[in-house]
């Protein structure tokens, strides 16, 4: 009995004692200043050096909140309000054939030590990065510059070794780009690479206020002088966010956890049961892209089936299209995002301005293509992919589910390919393959097998979707089998050791409708030989001169040029063509927003600002925050 | 040379095989890796930006020669060695240039709280458990006891964090499920910092305690069992010995040697163990620190991580050891 008792005594005083044992989530800070943000681990705390390799995290706070250069693009805008002149007084200013740049630089710039920013700055990150091979930034400004001067203390001239009509876009952060660095902070250390920079000088509006040793949390500070940086001189009022802190939250369903206890107030990625949950039982106190479902935010990336075509039969476009047609897209929406995908039947992300510039006026281009498979021409396309995707989600998600098809289409896509049986065999047979059975045989008399590349738990969804696919190339006679490659999954690829993989080898400016982001890289230059690595992004080693076509006159046109949308499309049909990878989606991102102690955050309403927080454009999120009135005090 | 020091050599040379055979292994493990860390910083720095073929060929150069991972894998083993013997494991790759000594010493202290104090718990709580159910065997509160244990010692460590992640995360949100210490707290030897550390602490070690328990229980239940029908045992029964003396002086104490020896044995399993409750509560130790290095091809960093364990756990094995001659007799008179 006395053991009972015992027992029961120590069970009530630790009911009692773990709620007064409690502690406030952060000391000494006021809760309704602070914005919370998920952020990164950092296993070296100590560093903040941007432009170090592996100096740091960048994306705890560094890049969004200390960081500045010329230009910024909001990944979600479209037209002239996506481009922002951040330090640049105004838009790059080339010579006639792009092998010189001027930049006029804004005055009233200072660094939060009190120092004024010049174009001495600038000068001195371009000459000290070029002298430092393995510093972040050098190796393009290497193979790009060939000098750099100041002639005055607000103009920077670069001369370039070769024409670059994109020389710019190094300068211009969609995630991050090359930051200025502090002369008067670097010029007085030895060894650029080996210096912590701690704590931080900072160009943007806010400055480090205390870290974690143990690399789980930072804390950063608005600076008083917040009104002396690009960011601040877009803003009228003084931000009311005065404490960013960028925290390591855990795993998936802890952020879940934390954001429902209110101590996190942005995710950047959870998986889609978690969203749903929070918004089942928190919707009350919270913000999403969409207002209902999908919920989810698309980045400007395109997670496809990726064919390394150094690899046969990848190398053949009928086995590719083949491979295309068999695929039910409503089961992979189904099964990889619950429905919540945001379908891509073209090989650009569905996001930003390429809406506008790309999938609504290709529309008709689609509808109206025509594929011949040997026996008969069809027309693939299906337009009503949307209603069909809508129609399966209805029943659990009712009300939330329009019945408009343009507002449809920015939730589901535009469209993508009808699952067609008889063409894929048609298109297989027309490749000289033979069927046994349930069993494609190669031309060559052996079974025509696939190994399909996911990364696995690190982006689940993705490997959900090569898990469909999966089973319906398998069910459909092409026995495929998952292959999970883990932290070796971008080796792999890099090294073209895989046959095919669900990854993405397109990424956009997602607020701008030039493609060189990612196209520049897919010359056929570039193309290594097999075991090789290869240079991001062309990883499906996709060689045509069609294409190079494209890449060259891209090169020769301005970045702002209307001929960039022209030469985009012809990059699109091409690939609708050659099918060279199956795109499948926009990368949907999770991301929930905690509104109990801010509001006012982006969404597909008012896209005003990159809403992942790890994305350097989420500085333009943390200024407009509005502080609610109801917050507990 | 007496019993005593026979054993005390014997112990020396087989601490110095144990530590030399296991850093040579994790060597030849980590070399293995398929993971390549000039192509996993690469990775991130053109991931999301723009980039440039030739750019991306110079970088690669660049930091292949940033790095120092030239040299044949003999040449590069002896390196390895005449640096341990110095405490230096060279840059981490994936935080270059901080030395891979100073993530250590940074997460090391966490790790050795959590299983210093998660491990006292188990074991102590464990064998007394065990050894009051194997002499008291007719009570009930004992016997429910053990059966609760029984049924968490099979559960994954994770699943059992996961559950009171839940519990006391999100169901009766009490207690923190993330991290060391409170945010923005200063360092310290202060009531507020040791409170945080304990408070942080809880879950994780909870963790590790219920799941660790249950073989501490069963198998000093068991001994207990069998000793208290020993001839000494009853005799002192028969004699009038106090029950609470007969428990602990003759039983009690003779079922802990064999136990000492289990304790040895199962350091290594639970450093095991609590690297993945180490992930699971985002706990700032040398389990989340070994986790990212794998995952980033760091192995300078996995090297550090593997070594540090390895002589950790084989000086703890050789303390106990130390320590066992004190209470066994035998082996102190050889």
């Amino acid at each position: 009995m006395r053991l009972k008792r015992m027992l029961a005594a120590a069970l009530g005083f630790a009911m009692m004692a773990l709620p007064v044992a409690a502690q406030d989530f952060i000391a000494d800070i006021p809760r309704n200043e602070t914005l919370i943000i998920q952020g990164p681990a950092s296993q070296n705390a100590e560093w903040f050096n941007l432009w170090a390799p592996g100096g740091g995290a960048s994306n705890n706070g560094l890049q969004q909140l200390t960081a500045d250069t010329f230009w910024w693009i909001n990944p979600e805008g479209t037209g002239e309000t996506a481009w922002t002149n951040a330090l640049a007084t105004e838009r790059p200013s080339y010579n006639d054939d792009f092998t010189q740049m001027t930049v006029k630089l804004r005055e009233g710039i200072y660094w939060s030590d009190g120092v004024e920013f010049t174009a001495e700055d600038v000068v001195y990150t371009v000459e000290t990065l070029i002298a430092n091979p393995g510093m972040n930034w050098s190796a393009p400004l290497t193979v790009n510059v060939e000098s750099v001067e100041a002639p005055d203390r607000n103009t920077v001239v670069f001369t370039l070794k070769a024409p670059n009509s994109r020389f710019h876009t190094l300068f211009t952060v969609r995630w991050n780009a090359a930051w200025i660095m502090p002369k008067h902070v670097f010029e007085t250390v030895e060894d650029p690479l080996g210096f912590a920079n701690n704590p931080p000088v900072s160009l943007s509006a806010y400055v480090l206020h205390s870290y974690d040793p143990s690399g789980q949390w930072v804390i950063w500070r608005l600076r008083d002088d917040w009104q002396r940086t690009s960011i601040g001189m877009t803003v009228e009022e003084e931000p009311q966010v005065k404490y960013v802190v960028y925290r390591n939250a855990g795993n998936p369903d802890a952020r879940v956890i934390e954001q429902m206890n209110h101590n996190l107030d942005v995710i950047n990625d959870i998986a889609p049961e978690g969203m749903f949950t929070i918004a089942r039982q928190a919707g009350a106190n919270s913000a999403y892209w969409f207002d209902g479902f999908p919920f989810a935010h698309p980045d400007p990336t395109l997670p496809s089936v990726l064919f390394n075509h150094q690899v046969e039969p990848f190398d053949n476009r009928d086995v590719r299209w083949a491979l295309a047609l068999l695929i039910d897209i409503r089961a992979v929406a189904m099964g990889s995002y619950r429905g919540a995908a945001n379908l891509a039947a073209m090989s650009t992300p569905p996001t930003g301005t390429a809406i506008t510039d790309y999938y609504e006026p290709m529309q008709q281009w689609l509808t109206d293509f025509e594929l011949d498979t040997g026996a008969q021409t069809i027309k693939p396309y299906d337009p009503t992919v949307a209603d069909q995707i809508a129609a399966l989600v209805r029943p659990q998600w009712g009300e939330d589910i329009p019945e408009d098809p343009e507002q449809l289409k920015s939730m589901f896509g535009f469209g993508w390919w009808k699952q067609d049986i008889q063409a894929a065999t048609e298109l297989l047979q027309r490749a000289g393959f033979t069927k046994q059975g349930n069993q494609w045989m190669k031309p060559d008399g052996t079974p025509f097998t696939i190994r399909l590349m996911v990364e696995g738990d690190n982006i689940p969804t993705l490997a959900r979707a090569g898990t469909i696919i999966a089973q319906t190339w398998s069910m459909e006679g092409i026995q495929t089998q998952v292959d999970v490659a883990g932290p070796t999954n971008g080796q792999r690829l890099g090294a073209g050791d895989y046959e095919a993989a669900t990854y993405w080898t397109v990424e956009t400016w997602g607020g701008h409708p030039d493609l060189s982001f990612f196209l520049e890289s897919y010359h056929s230059d570039f193309i290594q030989e097999p075991g090789a690595v290869q240079p991001p992004r062309n990883l499906q080693r996709w060689q045509n001169e069609e294409l190079d076509a494209i890449i060259e006159a891209n090169r020769t046109v301005a970045f702002d040029d209307p001929k960039v949308v022209e030469l985009g499309m012809d990059y699109l049909k091409l690939a609708v063509e050659e099918m060279p990878f199956i795109p499948l989606m926009a990368y949907n991102k999770f991301a929930p927003f905690d509104t109990t102690y801010w509001t006012g955050y982006p969404s597909a309403a008012n896209p005003y600002s990159a809403s992942g927080p790890f994305w350097s454009n989420t500085r333009y999120m943390i200024v407009e925050l509005e502080a609610n009135a109801n917050a507990p005090q | 040379m007496d019993g005593f020091s026979k054993y005390l050599v014997r112990r020396v040379f087989q601490f110095f095989l144990v530590v030399f055979l296991g850093i040579t292994l994790a060597f030849l493990i980590t070399n293995l890796s398929p993971v390549d860390p000039v192509e996993q910083t690469v990775s991130l720095m053109t991931n999301f930006g723009a980039t440039d073929p030739r750019a991306v060929e110079l970088m690669r150069e660049a930091l292949r020669e940033l790095y120092g991972l030239e040299g044949t894998v003999l040449e590069q083993y002896a390196a390895f060695w005449s640096r341990v013997l110095r405490g230096d494991f060279g840059p981490s790759l994936s935080s270059f240039p901080t030395p891979v000594m100073s993530l250590i010493t940074a997460a090391l202290p966490w790790t050795i709280g959590l299983l210093t104090l998660s491990l006292a718990f188990t074991w102590t709580l464990g064998n007394l458990l065990g050894a009051l159910a194997g002499y008291f065997r007719s009570n009930l509160a004992l016997k429910l006891a053990g059966a609760a244990v029984m049924a968490l010692h099979p559960v994954p460590a994770y699943i059992i964090g996961l559950v009171l992640l839940l519990i006391f995360g999100f169901a009766w949100p009490v207690l923190p499920i993330s991290g060391g210490a409170q945010m923005n707290l200063t360092p310290g030897f202060t009531w507020d910092y040791i409170r945080s550390i304990l408070i942080h602490g809880t879950l994780p070690a909870l963790s590790l305690v219920l799941v660790g328990i249950g073989s501490w229980f069963i198998s000093m239940r068991s001994l207990v069992s069998n000793i208290v029908t020993d001839d000494h045992v009853v005799y002192a029964e028969l004699g009038g010995v106090a029950s609470r003396k007969i428990f602990s002086q003759y039983v009690a104490r003779n079922a802990l040697l064999p136990q000492l020896t289990g304790l040895a044995l199962s350091l290594g399993n639970i450093f095991g163990g609590a690297v993945i409750i180490e992930f699971l509560f985002n706990y700032p130790g040398m389990g989340r620190l070994l986790i990212q290095g794998i995952y980033r091809g760091d192995y300078s960093l996995v090297l550090g991580v593997t070594t540090m364990s390895i002589i950790a756990v084989a000086v703890a094995v050789f303390i106990i050891d130390l320590v066992y001659p004190l209470i066994d007799p035998r082996v102190r008179l050889g």
